[in-house]
């Protein structure tokens, strides 16, 4: 029985052509897998970090909770919102939310159909942070309809009180649909994936009340060959599935500001641009939440380097193409001619907002370009730097987006100045304690590595790699 | 716990250990050849090759989500067509408008709908579908009896053979997979007690079932019944109060006579009333009044915004108290608090022209493309236009007849068919527009630069005469 | 179970043979032939023949570009199931310069001041193209902006020219890289080669982006000098990667044919490939129907009469041709896993979708030839003769690229990786 191995980090980042780089180090066979990943879950009580920031997180929460119950006491009049702004911050945290979920997806669908292998060691994890980032992201505009009790409206419910339906070519309910579909996918994808773990939680379970939760849970599964057989047919239609599905969320959240005709938001190039600087944003995340999740839990023998360097080099690359868009979008904003649209453009560099516009180059454009060193890209601690600042930027990307446009548009005498309020600003800083706690429960009380499919992928359960 | 006794349980099928996967590839491709088809390997992952060693042949799964996701496809088109195309329905009828220039059925913003649909369904299909074919849940399962085969989920790999393949003999099968390499062998054994349930299982289940028919039973019962209590209002959500709509009759009175006089419901302030926070007392700063004037009459010529509106519709039969009005009331200085200088009139020029030019030109010669626009239309008898006032005439010139009080009020209120500008321009910003104005007057039609120009011993100034304030912005901005 | 092959080319025949070559001078007789009848059946009209020539070529430089695009990101990614197909789109991505001389024909008379083929080459061009896309798109006399002076600075015939031989030279330095260095591996096998390519696959992937974005708008964007949209590069992208993975299966499965490379492709590079087509014939619909939406649903007037116009009389017929042949008759044909493993039933799908592909640069360029008075231009006789002239040059090229250099990389440090490739 291997012993979990301590936790340094083996340099795997070189590879030859000609060989592949191992993704599981330390020595470690199926058993060793099994037990690095259930330690954590099997200890008796959690590391002490994880009490601290869990008690940081749901501080936190308590704050938005406290926000969510003032906003629908008081209505939407305590957000910054205003006449022109009506999208304020509660749109900008949704898009941004959003957009980290992509991540996840384009881990568990996306690099499974391209057969990255290296992508078992962090799906589960990244498909966890998906649907706990379209909860958050879910919450804004679920608050901000103003009336959430009557929120079931969206939906194409027959009611004869109401005697109306949705309207289906508004492209705020194609998001309802999208971001509906989209949380609904990934919690079926996400479990579907862990059902083989959950079965050798079930079998190493200890506790009465454990084994009847995660016997449940497993549904009965044993590993029969007849059961992976469809199992591996059902994750790959799941993950052509979910493919088009990411994209098509974030084209639609584009969708939202492009079908418009304000300048700045209608850009045909929206849809691939947001879905670019959606998985941007999202795999600095996932970087954010590994790097310490590894070390906390002793997980740096399949959390590689490797993993987070390939991480870094996508990164590197969405930001890249983010970049271009910038520029494409000035281009054609001075080629087509069109005074507002350039207006537009010029305003958002070096109008009111313009410091807004500057953060966003700096975090998304330039500091991303510190990957091309390997140093950076390698180095645990400076990579989650980078990564915060990653997200920062495609933060303000999102409020350069939604607030400049809006409060510059075609009348002069419609045009103002967004300040956010104190409620904006603790419930962006409250979804990040929803978004902890929910995540922080996930490492405790379910396997954060798919032990399956890592096992699948090791040099010597497959002769021929 | 496979060694209970034989009347207890029965004997499923012979258990096999293998510790590496290549060893269960080759153990299942040998039982294969011995001619067994009731078998099946057990792996904590997929392991590959196993599928042809075993004979399982290809799932079904994928065409069934493809039949789901192709008739999703209609489902989706076909429920945004019922609800925003038709108007025909003996129950929940479609609900037809026309919103944002688009077609009834509009077919390009009716896809994202229709593809979420569609990968919805056979997402669920697939998940659903998979569970299915593999028969999962399933509540109980001999072999999770067996304490060895907790380890199939970690890192051992298992062959089962079972009894009711026609091959299967207890001791000659044993002897084949010691053959192939099983490292353990064991016997999977069905406890027959398996198949009753715990007698608490049975109690809640009837509890359940008895508590969720509950629910259908009550909802059944009231239909049946009348009921003088009001509907039950979960959320009050200010569907039900004591008020009348705006523009609705009077209520009536129970001697058939209206309550208000007047027969509307909608009320007008009190005279005098003051909207909460809008006490402006500094009449000089808010209304351009002189500080010692007192009206005579709360009917007098200076409306209130609220009032505009039912004065307006008056307007005819007070239009000769315009005539009386009393000028000498109007401020002829600018309030105290407003300091003109350069930038108070660069900013007054630019509000002028954002919200004045439209109709009264950049130059306030009275031309604006509003202007031009409506009287072009007003020659072909499709309008009717009241030309915009050139604030270069000599009457609004007149500071004994227009003072900077009255071009206040004017701004704020509105004056004849020139509508109120005092909702939309804060009150610096109007005084503001006052200061740009007089400006204006005392350079006869000529922009703001050019007066500068002249002040500085500049020339040109005829050039920018043609381009108006245009000009003078782009030099101001 | 997996039996191991070793990392040995066991083909005996590699290269081209001489019959291919001989027919080198053949194909260029084809194609002269091809681009003269063309022209005569225009009644020697320049300007009907240079828009189908350009259609053709935006057609070939498409594909050259898809193969590009396939080697750099082979190497970004440090691909091994590809490496036995790669060299072929080495040869393709190579054949960019070539195609650089034929896009002189283009060139020149735009240096000469004719404006047949881009509009705005002709002083005076807005007043005439706004006052047409103003009856289309029913803009008002007084908003129609002082284009001309403002786009001048980026569509005049000087800055085209060198624009357009930038790209050719940049285009070709990139092929010429790939190409050599992965020669000079068969020779030497030396790993570091194949450890600069990837080094140098990062910022060659970055001026790759940006040639590729400002061609698509000189070359068809620019078209209609009116007509913007952002989304235009990577549309013309989706299909270039698209048909470039298309000829690199249909180039493999000739020389499998006719007895060149023999057991190194196999039914799981075709199905690999299969698949990637396949997600991109979806990629393509996606951005299509971005664009198409983005600009419907605003229905802003300087932007939507280009839609408008390919969506009356016979445009709008092509329109639904491209929708149905483009994306659902490819999507449901090559769904199915068997569909894909099928040689014959790819290779036929390849090719409708190579025509589909043709058809989609025809609908980009064809409809500003007579630009605004909705005349559908679609003559086979002169059409079809230049498309075969053209593609018949472009294989006379690939011939010549290809000459007597190995068709499959022979020393790759991961060719065992693709002749064991094997789909799990």
């Amino acid at each position: 029985m291997a012993s979990v191995n301590p936790a340094i980090d083996i340099d795997n980042t070189n590879e030859e052509p000609g060989t592949r780089a191992p993704l599981v180090l330390g020595g470690l066979d199926y058993a060793g897998v099994t037990e690095t990943v259930c330690a954590p879950w099997e200890a008796e009580n959690p590391p002490k970090i994880w009490w601290l920031i869990l008690a940081a997180a749901v501080s936190l929460l308590l704050v938005l909770g406290g926000c969510v119950n003032h906003l629908l006491m008081k209505g939407v009049g305590v957000w910054g919102n205003n006449n022109p702004a009506y999208w304020g911050w509660p749109i900008v945290n949704f898009v941004f939310w959003v957009g980290i979920g992509h991540a996840g997806t384009l881990i568990s669908a996306i690099l499974f159909l391209f057969r990255q292998n290296w992508r078992t060691s962090i799906n589960r994890a990244a498909e966890a942070m998906t649907i706990f980032a379209v909860v958050c992201a879910g919450l804004f505009p679920g608050v901000h309809i103003g009336r959430v009790w009557v929120f079931y409206w969206l939906f194409p419910i027959p009611t004869e009180h109401l005697a109306m339906w949705p309207n289906f070519r508004s492209p705020l309910l194609w998001d309802v649909f999208a971001v509906s579909t989209y949380a609904t996918v990934s919690i079926l994808f996400w479990y579907m994936g862990m059902v083989p773990d959950i079965a050798t939680f079930r079998d190493r379970c200890k506790t009465k009340i454990g084994k009847l939760v995660y016997g449940v849970l497993s549904l009965g599964w044993t590993g029969s060959a007849r059961n992976w057989h469809r199992y591996e047919i059902a994750y790959t239609i799941l993950a052509a599935l979910a493919t088009p599905l990411v994209l098509s969320v974030h084209t639609i959240v584009s969708f939202d500001f492009a079908v418009s005709q304000l300048p700045g938001w209608h850009t045909t190039i929206f849809p691939p641009y947001f879905v670019a600087g959606a998985i941007f944003s999202g795999f600095a995340a996932v970087v954010t939440l590994l790097v310490p999740a590894r070390a906390i839990y002793g997980l740096q023998n399949l959390i590689t380097l490797r993993h987070l360097e390939n991480m870094n080099k996508i990164i590197m690359a969405t930001g890249m193409m983010v970049g271009t868009a910038y520029g494409i979008e000035f281009f054609i904003a001075w080629y087509s001619g069109v005074p507002n649209e350039q207006f537009a453009f010029i305003n958002r560099a070096f109008g009111n907002f313009w410091w807004a516009y500057w953060i966003m180059v700096t975090c998304n454009v330039v500091i991303p370009q510190l990957f091309w060193f390997k140093w950076c890209r390698t180095t645990p601690w400076f990579m989650v730097i980078v990564c915060i600042f990653v997200n920062i930027g495609m933060w303000f990307e999102r409020f350069v987006i939604t607030i400049t446009s809006l409060c510059r548009d075609f009348l002069p005498s419609s045009w103002a100045y967004f300040h956010p309020t104190g409620v904006d600003i603790m419930m962006l800083i409250g979804s990040f304690g929803l978004f902890t706690t929910l995540f922080l429960l996930f490492c405790r009380f379910l396997p954060v590595i798919a032990m399956a499919e890592v096992k699948g992928i090791m040099p010597h359960g497959d002769g021929h790699h | 716990m496979a060694d209970k006794h034989d009347n207890d349980s029965k004997l499923v099928g012979l258990l096999a250990q293998f510790d590496d996967p290549d060893s269960l590839v080759s153990a299942c491709n040998e039982a294969r050849l011995a001619g067994y088809k009731s078998m099946d390997a057990y792996s904590p992952f997929p392991v590959h090759g196993i599928d042809p060693a075993i004979g399982i042949q290809r799932s079904l799964l994928p065409f069934l989500v493809f039949v789901v996701g192709f008739g999703a496809c209609f489902v989706g088109l076909g429920m945004q067509y019922y609800t925003n195309a038709a108007e025909w329905s003996p129950i929940f009828p479609g609900y037809a408008f026309k919103i944002s220039g688009k077609p009834i059925f509009s077919l390009p913003a009716n896809i994202p709908v229709t593809f979420e649909v569609i990968v919805l369904s056979s997402a669920f299909a697939t998940f659903l579908g998979m569970w299915g074919l593999n028969k999962l849940p399933m509540f109980s399962n001999p072999l999770h009896r067996i304490s060895r085969f907790k380890r199939a989920t970690n890192d051992k790999f298992f062959l089962m053979i079972e009894t009711k393949d026609e091959k299967f003999n207890r001791s000659e099968t044993e002897s084949q997979l010691n053959q192939w390499g099983a490292v353990a062998i064991e016997e999977c054994r069905q406890d027959l007690t398996d198949n009753q349930l715990p007698s608490w299982v049975r109690l809640v289940g009837l509890l359940g079932v008895f508590l969720l028919m509950l629910p259908p039973v009550m909802i059944f019962r009231n239909m049946g019944m009348t009921n003088r209590q009001p509907r039950l209002h979960v959320v009050p959500d200010m569907d039900w109060q004591h008020k009348e709509k705006t523009q609705v009759l009077s209520p009536v009175m129970e001697n058939g006579e209206y309550l208000f006089a007047d027969e509307r419901a909608m009320r007008q302030p009190v005279d005098g009333a003051i909207p909460r926070g809008r006490l402006e007392i500094d009449s000089e700063m808010y209304r351009g009044l002189k500080k010692d004037y007192r009206p005579k009459s709360a009917a007098s010529s200076i409306k209130t915004n609220a009032q505009f509106v039912s004065a307006s519709l008056e307007d005819k039969k007070e239009a000769p108290a315009a005539e009386a009005e009393d000028v000498s009331m109007w401020l002829t200085k600018f309030p105290e608090g407003i300091t003109v200088d350069q930038d108070f009139v660069e900013r007054g020029q630019q509000r002028f022209n954002i919200y004045c030019s439209a109709c009264h030109g950049y130059d306030a010669n009275g031309n604006g493309l509003v202007n031009q626009k409506a009287m072009a239309l007003g020659a072909n008898g499709q309008a009717q236009w009241t030309a915009a006032k050139s604030l270069h005439d000599a009457t609004v010139k007149d500071d004994s007849k227009n003072p900077l009080g009255r071009i206040f009020d004017t701004i704020t209120n509105g004056r004849n068919t020139m509508g109120p500008y005092g909702s939309q321009i804060p009150v610096e910003d109007r005084w503001a527009i006052v200061a740009y104005v007089k400006a204006l007057q005392q350079t006869g039609i000529k922009p703001l630069t050019a007066v500068v120009d002249e002040d500085a011993g500049g020339e040109d100034d005829k050039k920018s005469d043609a381009d108006g304030g245009s000009d003078a912005e782009d030099k101001t901005s | 179970m997996h039996e191991t092959r070793p990392a040995k080319i066991t083909s005996d025949v590699v290269t081209l043979n001489d019959g291919h070559l001989k027919a080198m001078p053949l194909l260029l007789i084809v194609g002269a032939i091809g681009l003269g009848l063309s022209l005569l059946l225009t009644g020697f009209n320049f300007e009907r023949f240079s828009f189908i020539y350009l259609v053709n070529f935006c057609f070939l430089l498409s594909i050259s570009l898809g193969c590009l695009f396939f080697v750099i990101i082979s190497h970004l990614t440090r691909a091994g199931w590809n490496v036995t197909v790669r060299r072929l789109a080495e040869l393709f991505a190579m054949c960019t310069l070539p195609l650089g001389l034929l896009f002189l024909l283009i060139l020149v008379p735009v240096l000469f001041g004719s404006s047949s083929v881009y509009s705005w080459n002709a002083p005076g061009w807005s007043a005439h193209s706004v006052e047409q896309a103003a009856v289309i798109a029913d803009l008002p006399a007084e908003v129609r902006p002082p284009i001309e002076q403002e786009k001048g600075g980026y569509l005049n015939s000087g800055f085209f020219s060198v624009r357009a031989i930038a790209y050719f030279l940049i285009w070709g330095a990139m092929g010429w890289f790939f190409l050599k260095t992965s020669l000079a591996q068969d020779e030497s096998g030396d790993v570091g080669l194949t450890k600069r390519m990837q080094a140098l696959s990062a910022p060659i992937l970055i001026l790759f982006a940006v040639t590729i974005v400002f061609s698509s708008f000189d070359f068809e964007m620019s078209l209609s000098p009116l007509w913007f949209s952002t989304m235009f590069p990577v549309y013309f992208f989706a299909g270039a990667f698209m048909s470039g993975l298309i000829t690199i299966t249909l180039t493999a499965m000739w020389l499998q044919k006719s007895g060149r490379v023999t057991d190194e492709i196999t039914t799981e590079h075709y199905h690999d490939l299969g698949k990637l087509t396949f997600g991109f014939i979806v990629f393509w619909g996606y951005i299509a129907f971005s664009q198409f939406m983005l600009i419907w649903y605003a229905n802003i007037p300087e932007e939507t009469f280009w839609y408008r116009y390919r969506m009356e009389g016979g445009w709008g017929v092509l329109s639904l041709l491209l929708v149905a042949g483009h994306l659902f008759i490819p999507f449901l044909a090559i769904m199915g896993r068997t569909a894909r493993r099928s040689q014959k039933f790819l290779a036929g799908a390849g090719i409708f979708l190579l025509v589909m592909h043709w058809v989609d640069h025809y609908w980009l360029i064809m409809p500003e030839m007579n630009q605004y008075t909705n005349s559908f231009t679609f003559n086979p006789l002169i059409d079809i003769p230049c498309a075969v002239g053209m593609i018949a040059i472009y294989i006379a090229i690939f011939c010549y690229v290809a000459r007597n250099r190995p068709l499959v990389p022979l020393k790759d440090p991961r060719l065992g990786e693709a002749l064991n490739h094997a789909v799990h």
